[in-house]
């Protein structure tokens, strides 16, 4: 297979899977991103989060997480939301719009990828800044 | 999880730190208090998220190091307690009462199970303190190169608990596990689980110096001291009390035990090593007393024929080294022994009825030599059958075994002669009333003693004698079997071996042609008919078992002596320039006796034709002596005094014999016996058929034996060295032995010989500049 054929059949499994970030109903997960004023939901899946994270291997492994009405409730504080954003775009899809971010959107993408152990995004990011 | 409620305040987002030191003890207090709730098995209170962000900090900010080390203080704190209020009060009671097993095993058991509650504990909390500290794992400890904190759980558990330096946790876990194992090998029923937890325990922690397991470190080698120990005192109580079946069985049971055990709740790496112990203490240690048992070691098994014991002892004897040798050797033994016994009865028996036999008591040395081979043939079948029900099929004791039959076979140097009268016994018409298959299965075991002849030129000789009188007296039973067998004896020694055989089957069916031919002859000939029906069979004499030095000599009738006339002229007439001699000594003749009684017709000899005739001439009662049969007839005297034998002395008197006896003497008066009856009409005078040979036919024909082995000899000599024209005197000796072995073992100084008979007669000479060498001249 070429490497057009390739990215092209890529795209699709790109695009399925933050389809499936933005508009699934499906979720069992619900984590809450920021504090006080600026916080915001976002719905997502134990499996994807799982799988593709270690720190949410951890954070929603029976040892530690506790569902409620089916649902695991998760609270990050001390990420904003705009940035939690990106990140849990970068969990689904493995795909960051570097571009639309100024620097201190990507440092702050850094810290929190950083503290998630997500280690192949620090290393783009920090790629990004130098 | 943060989405319970938590006592507010106690967590609050940073507010302006005061300093780096504040912020840190902070956030320490909160992780220190945190793994404490964790140990107390409160975690549900607690929230990853927040814990994680603490650690996350703390190593963000270069303190990861004091993180590290204060978690290592709180675990080891943590450990200590348990040591003292759990592990302490759990030791079983040891020392003076260790002698009563039960309460002892009872307290070792809870100990294990306190233990196991403990370390199960320990793992569970670790695995929730790795989760908090992931990102000291990943950032902190690779940097630092430090364990991770899992393995530095487990690093603590081990100093802490399992080899704690305050309190005796180690002694009382090993005893504890010994004597568990101790009390399942005494048939106690033991708690296998908590014995399995804690060996998985000392599997999973690591010896910082070996870098192998505390298993491997601690536990290992004294279990296997104390097994040896143990089973070295149960092989001496075993071989004391129980017999060699039972012995085994226990061993196996025993060795099962064993993997079982180690299968169940031991690491399977001690598995190889406790079976050496095992097969060292209970199999290679008693072997020999094993085997040797009086009434139920291996030769009793053997004479008793039991399979299932044998076998055990082959699979058992199989795990260590010298194991099968030594049955191999005892086994070999006994056969040597039993063969050794069978050879002795024939020999007792020949030299005890020596003189019967040479008196004409036929049976008696075919029937040693029939019961010779029947003897090794059963003793060979009982042998093949623990070979195959009990050994395997194993080539190296096929091997031995083989070794001991044909020592004890070479032993008996009539040897080749019995077996040939055994296959003659086998091949004669109707003798025992079996059926073909029956005598060529007999005769396949049969070839299986051949094999083990060394002497088979001797066995040939007398093969050739034996089927010569089956031939020309038609005995066999068929030209198949007889075609059969020289077919088998052709696989194992080859063609040349056969030839002179076969050329002996031909002659018969050429001579049938002949004689044809021959009442052809007579019927459109002119000539007077001969007034008997005259029977030829012409023999190539290079083929059969002759003496053609001294042909022996009778005086015929003159009918007969006609008859032979005109069957000579017929015959040279058609093949000029042979030469025909007479072998009376080998035909046979039907003649018409008149008794008083009724007339019987009469198969006799040759020779006893000879001598019934000269009665015809004689008045009723009126006698001949024994020097005038010899007179007249010119029969040679061994054959007179056999065939008179038959005649006055045997189951049919058709001569009567003055003074009575068994013996032919000379002086002795014979009679016509006009008063024989017999219910059959036609009847069968036996003449002495295949026997074992006397003493002197035994010299004579070991005497001719050698002189074949010095012209074989020669003419291997003669052909190695056309081939390689020169050669050193001991690689051409190696080479004629070699050529010869098939036939029989020839010496090396009966070589010699015959290189220099070559020498004088100039096939050879010795090369000018090196006397060990030789040429050969063409």
């Amino acid at each position: 297979m070429t490497s057009k054929v390739n990215s092209r059949l890529f795209q699709e499994l790109t695009n399925d899977l933050i389809n499936l970030l933005e508009n699934d109903d499906e979720h069992d997960v619900i984590i809450e991103a920021g504090e006080g004023e600026n916080t915001r939901k976002f719905k997502a899946h134990y499996y994807i989060l799982r799988m593709r994270s270690p720190y949410f291997r951890q954070a929603l492994s029976s040892r530690w997480a506790i569902k409620e009405d089916g649902k695991y409730i998760f609270k990050k504080p001390n990420i904003t939301p705009e940035t939690f954003d990106t990140i849990l775009r970068y969990i689904y899809a493995s795909t960051i719009d570097v571009e639309k971010l100024n620097e201190v959107q990507i440092v702050s993408a850094l810290g929190a990828a950083d503290e998630l152990c997500l280690n192949i995004l620090v290393e783009v990011l920090q790629g990004e800044l130098l | 999880m943060s989405s319970r409620k938590q006592p507010k305040g106690k967590i609050r987002p940073p507010k302006k730190p005061n300093s780096a030191d504040a912020q840190f003890n902070d956030n320490w207090d909160r992780l220190a208090q945190a793994i404490r709730e964790i140990h107390k098995k409160n975690a549900s209170i607690l929230s990853f998220e927040e814990l994680y962000r603490n650690a996350y900090n703390m190593v963000l900010h270069k303190n990861g190091d004091k993180l590290y080390n204060g978690v290592r203080e709180v675990i080891t704190q943590h450990l200590e307690e348990v040591a003292v209020s759990q592990v302490v009060p759990a030791f079983p009671l040891s020392g003076a009462s260790s002698s009563q097993t039960n309460p002892n095993g009872a307290g070792g058991a809870n100990f294990l199970k306190v233990l196991k509650t403990v370390w199960e504990d320990h793992t569970t909390c670790m695995l929730m303190i790795r989760d908090i500290l992931m990102y000291m794992d990943r950032v902190y400890a690779k940097t630092a190169n430090v364990p991770l904190v899992y393995d530095l759980g487990l690093d603590l558990f081990r100093d802490t608990i399992v080899r704690s330096q305050n309190y005796p946790i180690q002694n009382h876990l090993l005893e504890v596990l010994l004597q568990q194992i101790k009390l399942e090998r005494e048939n106690e029923i033991i708690d296998r689980t908590n014995v399995k937890a804690s060996i998985d325990m000392l599997l999973e922690l690591t010896d910082a110096s070996t870098k192998d397991t505390v298993y491997a470190t601690d536990f290992e080698n004294k279990f296997l001291e104390t097994s040896s120990e143990y089973y070295r005192v149960e092989g001496q109580m075993l071989v004391g009390e129980y017999d060699a079946p039972e012995y085994m069985k226990k061993v196996d049971k025993r060795l099962n035990e064993e993997e079982q055990r180690v299968r169940h709740y031991l690491s399977q790496t001690t598995e190889p090593k406790i079976r050496n112990i095992v097969e060292e203490e209970l199999i290679s240690k008693h072997l020999k007393t094993v085997i040797e048992m009086e009434n139920s070691g291996l030769i009793p098994m053997l004479r008793n024929e039991k399979m299932d014991d044998l076998g055990r002892m082959y699979k058992l004897f199989g795990r260590v080294v010298k194991g099968h040798d030594e049955m191999k050797s005892a086994i070999s033994d006994y056969i040597r022994e039993l063969g050794k016994a069978i050879n002795e009865t024939v020999t007792s028996n020949t030299t005890a009825e020596g003189g019967n036999a040479a008196s004409g008591d036929k049976q008696t040395g075919a029937t040693v030599a029939v019961r010779w081979v029947q003897e090794v043939l059963d003793l060979k079948d009982k042998f093949d059958k623990v070979q195959n029900l009990a050994l395997s099929n194993d080539k190296a004791f096929q091997t031995s075994f083989n070794e001991a039959f044909e020592y004890f076979i070479n032993k008996n140097s009539k040897s080749p002669e019995f077996i040939s009268l055994f296959i003659d016994d086998n091949l004669k018409k109707g003798l025992k009333g079996k059926t073909e298959e029956e005598v060529d299965s007999v005769l396949d075991k049969t070839i299986t003693l051949f094999r083990f002849i060394g002497e088979k030129d001797v066995f040939e000789r007398y093969y050739k004698q034996h089927l010569a009188k089956r031939l020309l007296l038609g005995r066999s039973v068929s030209d198949d079997a007889e075609r059969g067998m020289i077919g088998k004896l052709k696989v194992e020694c080859g063609y040349q071996f056969t030839t002179k055989l076969e050329g002996m089957f031909n002659d018969m069916r050429i001579s049938s042609d002949t004689m044809t031919d021959f009442k052809e002859y007579l019927d459109k000939s002119v000539l007077e008919k001969p007034k008997l029906d005259l029977s030829v069979t012409v023999l190539t004499s290079t083929f059969w078992p002759m003496n053609l030095s001294a042909s022996p000599r009778c005086n015929l009738p003159p009918e007969l002596t006609k008859a032979c006339g005109t069957f000579q002229n017929f015959y040279l007439g058609r093949h000029s320039g042979r030469r025909l001699t007479w072998q009376s000594n080998m035909g046979t003749a039907d003649i018409r006796g008149s008794f008083k009684a009724r007339k019987h017709e009469l198969n006799v000899s040759t020779y006893q034709m000879v001598i019934l005739l000269m009665f015809n001439d004689k008045q009723d009662g009126e006698s001949l002596s024994y020097e005038q049969i010899k007179g007249e007839s010119d029969i040679p005297e061994a054959d007179l005094k056999r065939n008179l034998q038959s005649l006055a002395c045997a189951k049919y008197k058709i001569l009567v014999k003055e003074p009575k006896g068994k013996e032919i003497n000379p002086g002795d008066q014979f009679n016509f016996n006009n008063d024989f009856t017999a219910p059959l009409q036609r009847i069968k005078i036996q003449t002495v058929a295949s026997k074992v040979e006397s003493e002197g036919e035994r010299k004579e024909t070991r005497e001719k034996v050698e002189e074949a082995r010095k012209h074989q000899t020669e003419a291997a000599i003669v052909r190695i060295m056309k081939d390689r024209k020169t050669m050193e005197h001991n690689l051409l000796i190696a080479e004629v032995v070699k050529q010869l072995q098939s036939r029989f073992m020839p010496n090396p100084a009966l070589i010699k010989k015959r290189i220099e008979a070559l020498i004088e007669r100039e096939y050879l000479e010795r090369a000018t500049g090196d006397r060990r060498v030789y040429n050969y001249l063409a």
